[in-house]
């Protein structure tokens, strides 16, 4: 029941994500098109391109979908909303995300295509870069709460959120997150003017719509992670804690659409400074105030 | 005719998809946006969402007449797109080897709202029509050789046996490297010793420079191009059954002849990375039709994982403008130069009447002379703008692409107090693009170039040099003219000067006071010979030309882009490919303009 509820809710929230991405791009809410654009997709060829590793191009789209799925899993969104409460919750999350990147790599070598592959191969000279920086927050965040149940990381927040306990570990974790989702500034992966799409390239058809929809929910389950980590999950007053769960990740995932629009495409050797000088060692310096506030302000 | 995805009635499911994809329309536009934009066309605004692959779109559009190397390219990126898919022919042009147009229009907004329309009507009904026909264009066809498994050298057009085994030889596909004259001798060797698996697949954006040229050499009508396969594959509708196609794990597995696998014999062939890594390089092509690079213009990069190794850039518009053996009426002769750069119509035109003028020895009036400098720097707005667009397309800064085109639509025909009422919106632009952050941090640094006499125009302005051909125009200088420079020679110079441009011709038009279409002038019988320089949006551009009785008889035409394109190669060399593609997208060079 539990987990019915929340893939339709995770389906609800990729068809909102949909929306407002397409608000940012182009500037008006047109509320069918994600839905008319999916049956578009399921309706066209889809096209294996010659010489493939079949296996990797089949899998990549799937892989995507699922290990967005599974890290939601853990991610409540009312105190008895969850479908498993895991005691290794924040770990786990951290576990599912690393296929995004099997994933990619996957659909960038699959097809045998050159922008695919360069695509794939960028996303994986990204992988220290931005996974320390989804680690090492998470760290301070589980060393608060005295867990890694992802409820005890909520209820830990009730006298003060993490985001303002922990600001500098919320920038990091969410610039990652964008990292992760590959949501611009930091599409490196699938470029269009770089790489024609990059990984997403070859794909068409009904794998491209299983692809797309993975994205999807890959951002609405890190915008959902970001509210649990940082945002005090459900809590909040007047309204529902469900309403609080709504309003929070919509929030943010509209703040993590809107930062293309705005902004350039990083280069991808500024990406690579900016978390190996910047971010890591900004990363243990919160784990270390964070460990001082621990101590002295239980 | 629409050719349907799957075959089978039409149920009401299908009914159902076949309006949801007549709704939901993706364009890939030949020869791009930034030629789309000059033509005064907004795809997005009439309803096509424009995709950068050609696997995303349904419908092909070609807006007005294009050389044939450019209509190879785009069969080559129709063979590779998605069935149900449609092709839309704005303006008249041939098309061979593309197949008949599905929906022709005229080449306006209207007329590409209007097609748009009978597409959608068409993708409703077509969409899953049984009778589907097959594409075939001879670029498509890919040849077989024949090779011996223990002898790689061993290769031959014809099945057989090795003479050195007497093994039975295998087919496989020749790669496209192989049949035309490939400039990296370098890693020449690497291709013919190993069947490397990414020559074969260098496929997309209409790529095809070995496809072009191949073709002129009858006995090799072959290349290895993947998409040729699927388009049969996908005939027989089950779509995806591929059986005896799929050898995938033995391409790549790679170097599959030695029986044991020594990194060291594995990589001793290959190229070496500046690094001193032995790695395996792929020739990409960008262009013609790439998103963000100028349409046209094919740039192939020879990719040392994400380094550039090596580039070659060519045009593929194959512009013949000039007369070579007859002469030319005078008003053919300005139409033709004008024709010929549809990026900056205005100044080829002012070009030709310049020269043509000078050498008839026709004075012409101030007031003509102002209304020219009027015209000349409105083009040179929309020219920037788009400009802009297109930079700002390469950057994957949505916002400046939009902002900069829907800009660039209102200047094309403003008149002057159009133009003054637009004048805030650029300031705001400037300041916006001031304020960005990451755009001074993705452009610093980037494509920098030292003083050099090849520089014309804006790129050469952005590294210190003055030779702006307005700058020796009594003209212009009595208007208070006087050139801009900056001196880093980097992208964002080229950015920083291009913007200064914007309010510098503004100021201009504010000054002059008029925007006159000049019409050409009557130069009579007359004889003699004469030049001229007009500073064009990419640099100054020169003609020389002589008349006889009233006929030109001789042109030699000087571009700004010839001499940049030769630019490239310097540019891109050991630069990760982002910054390589900027680089080249900062010279704003037209391939329309080039002579080769």
């Amino acid at each position: 029941m539990t987990t019915a509820l929340i893939l339709l809710l995770l389906a609800v929230g990729a068809y909102l994500v949909a929306v407002i991405e397409a608000w940012t791009v182009s500037g008006r809410w047109q509320l069918a098109a994600p839905i008319t654009a999916g049956i578009a997709l399921l309706g066209r060829e889809s096209i294996v391109p010659r010489k493939l590793d079949r296996v990797f191009f089949e899998v990549a789209p799937v892989l995507l979908l699922i290990s967005a799925l599974l890290a939601a899993t853990v991610l409540p969104l009312t105190p008895g909303l969850i479908i498993t409460d895991l005691a290794t919750g924040a770990l786990f999350i951290n576990a599912a995300l690393v296929y995004v990147l099997v994933a990619l790599l996957m659909a960038g070598w699959g097809p045998n295509g050159a922008y695919a592959m360069i695509g794939g191969w960028r996303f994986l000279g990204q992988l220290i870069a931005y996974a320390m920086l989804i680690v090492m927050p998470v760290t301070a965040v589980a060393m608060r709460a005295e867990s890694l149940l992802t409820t005890q990381i909520v209820t830990s927040q009730a006298d003060l959120w993490n985001i303002l306990y922990q600001p500098l570990g919320f920038v990091l974790f969410f610039v990652a997150a964008m990292a992760l989702a590959f949501l611009p500034p930091f599409d490196l992966t699938t470029a269009t003017s770089e790489l024609a799409g990059g990984v997403e390239a070859e794909y068409s058809g009904v794998r491209l719509a299983v692809f797309r929809l993975g994205r999807l929910v890959l951002v609405i389950t890190l915008a959902a992670t970001t509210v649990v980590f940082y945002l005090g999950g459900w809590q909040g007053p007047w309204l529902p804690p469900w309403a609080w769960s709504a309003i929070k990740i919509l929030a943010v995932t509209a703040l993590m659409l809107l930062a293309g629009r705005v902004l350039p495409r990083i280069r991808e050797a500024d990406l690579l400074n900016l978390c190996w000088k910047l971010g890591i060692p900004l990363a243990l310096l919160n784990i270390f105030v964070v460990g001082l506030q621990v101590l002295v302000w239980p | 005719m629409i050719v349907g995805a799957r075959q089978g009635k039409l149920s009401g499911l299908r009914q159902l998809v076949a309006k949801a994809m007549a709704r939901e329309l993706t364009g890939f536009l030949v020869p791009g946006l930034d030629i789309a934009h000059a033509q005064g066309l907004d795809v997005e605004a009439a309803g096509v969402r424009l995709v950068a692959s050609p696997r995303h779109a349904s419908v092909l559009m070609v807006a007005g007449d294009i050389s044939p190397a450019l209509r190879n390219a785009a069969a080559i990126i129709y063979a590779q797109m998605a069935r149900p898919r449609a092709l839309l022919v704005l303006g008249a042009g041939g098309l061979s080897p593309l197949p008949s147009a599905d929906v022709t229009s005229e080449l306006s907004q209207p007329g590409l709202i209007d097609g748009i329309a009978q597409l959608r009507i068409a993708f409703a009904e077509g969409a899953f029509r049984p009778e589907v026909t097959d594409f075939d264009a001879p670029m498509l066809h890919v040849r077989v050789e024949y090779t011996c498994p223990m002898h790689p050298e061993v290769v031959q057009d014809e099945p057989g046996s090795c003479p050195k085994c007497g093994m039975t030889l295998e087919p496989r596909e020749a790669s496209a490297n192989d049949v035309d004259s490939h400039p990296h001798e370098t890693h020449d060797h690497h291709h013919e010793s190993h069947d490397h698996q990414h020559e074969v697949h260098n496929h997309d954006h209409g790529s095809h420079s070995h496809h072009h040229e191949a073709h002129d050499h009858d006995d090799h009508e072959s290349h290895s191009h993947q998409h040729e396969a699927e388009d049969h594959q996908a005939m027989d509708h089950s779509g995806m059954n591929h059986g005896d196609m799929d050898h995938g794990s033995m391409d790549h597995g790679d170097h599959g002849d030695h029986a044991f696998m020594s990194m060291i014999d594995v990589t001793k062939d290959l190229p070496r990375s500046s690094d001193g890594l032995p790695m395996d390089w792929i020739d990409v092509p960008f262009g013609p039709f790439f998103p963000g690079l100028p349409s046209g213009l094919l740039l192939t990069l020879t990719l040392d994982g994400d380094t550039v190794a090596g580039s070659s850039a060519r045009t593929l518009t194959e512009n013949v403008a000039l007369p070579h053996h007859s002469a030319l009426e005078p008003l053919s002769f300005v139409a033709r130069l004008s024709n010929m750069e549809p990026l900056a119509p205005l100044a080829y035109r002012f070009l030709a009447n310049q020269a043509m003028e000078n050498a008839a020895g026709i004075e012409i009036t101030t007031v003509t002379a102002r209304g020219r400098v009027g015209a000349l720097e409105r083009e040179r707005i929309t020219s920037h703008l788009g400009w802009l667009a297109l930079f700002g397309q390469q950057m994957g800064f949505g916002w400046l692409l939009r902002r900069a085109a829907a800009l660039q639509l209102k200047f094309r025909h403003a008149n002057e107090q159009a133009i003054m009422a637009l004048k805030p919106d650029i300031e705001s632009l400037i300041k916006r693009l001031r304020r960005t952050p990451l755009l001074k941090s993705r452009n610093a640094g980037i494509g920098r170039l030292v003083q050099d006499n090849a520089l014309r125009g804006p790129v050469a302005r952005a590294v210190g040099i003055d030779n702006d051909a307005r700058s020796t125009d009594p003209v212009y200088t009595a208007l208070g003219f006087k050139a801009i420079s900056r001196d880093s020679g980097d992208s964002l110079a080229r950015l920083q000067v291009r913007l200064d441009e914007l309010r510098q011709s503004l100021a201009l038009i504010d000054a002059a006071g008029t925007i006159e279409l000049f019409e050409p002038a009557n130069i009579g019988l007359a004889t003699g010979a004469g030049e001229a320089f007009v500073e064009t949006p990419r640099g100054a551009a020169h003609l020389r030309l002589t008349l006889e009785k009233g006929l030109v008889v001789t042109a030699q035409l000087e571009t700004p882009s010839t001499h940049h394109l030769t630019l490239t190669d310097s540019l891109t060399k050991q630069q990760s490919l982002g910054d390589a593609l900027l680089a080249v997208g900062s010279l704003d060079l037209s391939p329309w303009e080039i002579r080769q």
